[in-house]
């Protein structure tokens, strides 16, 4: 109870000294210990589980980046021979305005300046 | 050191014998340090698997003999700073349920023996552990090293790669905390405050 009450009062050598007596009995509360039978099998079934699912994900990671690979590989292919295969993408600007709208757009225009004319 | 580097070349390159042997030099030590680190004897094998688990994943960094101890110091405190940012819920809520039980240990640790030598000492690991809640983890970790595990200033510089002085004022700041909660759990158990607070 003294001890208590100094503590409330504010002795500052009262409670290193109790603190220091508590992490004392602290320190042989919790001993050494060798630990159970299990422990070093523990250790490596630990190191096994740990191991297999780093194989499991750098095999699932492999995996990946080949089928990435081989799916770039293939559309680059794809868009390759699309390329040389399609002839618009071949012509010119010119080109493909002329085959897209002209045929179509001429024989209206000489109807219109024909009719204008014999008015 | 308890073992020869030699055999620490031996386990680096892949000898499960020459880790078997490391292991059990070791085992004793850091079995009782991670007990005083977490306080929770049911969960020290397990802290201490993990501690030998991650030495075996990360020994082929280990390039000279002096640094190989304090680093195996560095492993045990990062897989018990781990374990009990996990578990700091769980215990603060057993903390505040056996409050009442832990502040009158306060006053038998420092006065009466105990008649029941196992309950005492699972009071005082209660008790500290409350005590050591009033700081962060890192610092009770800081701390139970210095005080409990009796670790020098030059040791703890090694282990965290901080100089003596910051190493000292963190070390005075987390004392201060403690004793501040301490004062008021050793306060709020005695019968005299008690009387205090009904007048």
């Amino acid at each position: 109870m003294n001890s208590n009450s100094s503590m409330k009062q504010g002795n500052p050598a009262e409670g290193d000294y109790r603190l220091d007596e508590l992490f004392l009995a602290y320190r042989q509360a919790c001993p050494d210990t060798e630990g159970s039978a299990r422990f070093m099998p523990g250790i490596w079934a630990g190191i096994e589980a740990r191991e297999n699912s780093s194989n499991w994900f750098g095999r699932v990671a492999k995996a990946l980046v080949t089928a990435a690979v081989a799916a770039s590989v293939i559309l680059g292919m794809m868009m390759s021979s699309a390329n040389h295969s399609n002839d618009f993408f071949n012509a010119t600007f010119v080109d493909a305005l002329q085959a897209d709208h002209v045929a179509t757009l001429e024989p209206l225009h000489i109807e219109r300046i024909s009719t204008l004319e014999s008015q | 050191m308890l073992v020869e580097f030699e055999l620490i070349q031996k386990a680096q390159q892949g000898d499960a014998s020459a880790f078997t042997q490391i292991v059990q030099a070791y085992r004793r030590r850091i079995l009782g340090t991670i007990s005083r680190l977490i306080g929770r004897p049911e969960d020290v094998e397990d802290v201490s698997q993990e501690v030998f688990i991650r030495l075996y994943f990360s020994l082929g960094q280990l390039r000279t003999a002096e640094v190989f101890e304090p680093w195996l110091y560095r492993l045990t405190v990062n897989a018990s700073y781990d374990y009990l940012r996990k578990g700091r819920r769980r215990l603060e809520s057993r903390m505040a349920d056996l409050s009442e039980q832990q502040v009158m240990m306060a006053d038998a640790v420092a006065g009466t023996r105990a008649q029941d030598d196992e309950g005492e000492k699972r009071r005082v690991r209660d008790t500290v552990q409350e005590l050591l809640s009033a700081v962060s983890e890192d610092d009770r970790i800081l701390l139970t090293l210095k005080e409990v595990e009796g670790l020098s200033l030059k040791e703890l510089e090694k282990i965290y790669h901080v100089n003596e002085n910051a190493l000292k004022v963190r070390l005075f700041r987390a004392r201060q905390r403690v004793l501040k909660k301490m004062k008021e759990v050793t306060g709020a158990s005695s019968p005299s405050a008690k009387e205090d607070e009904t007048n």
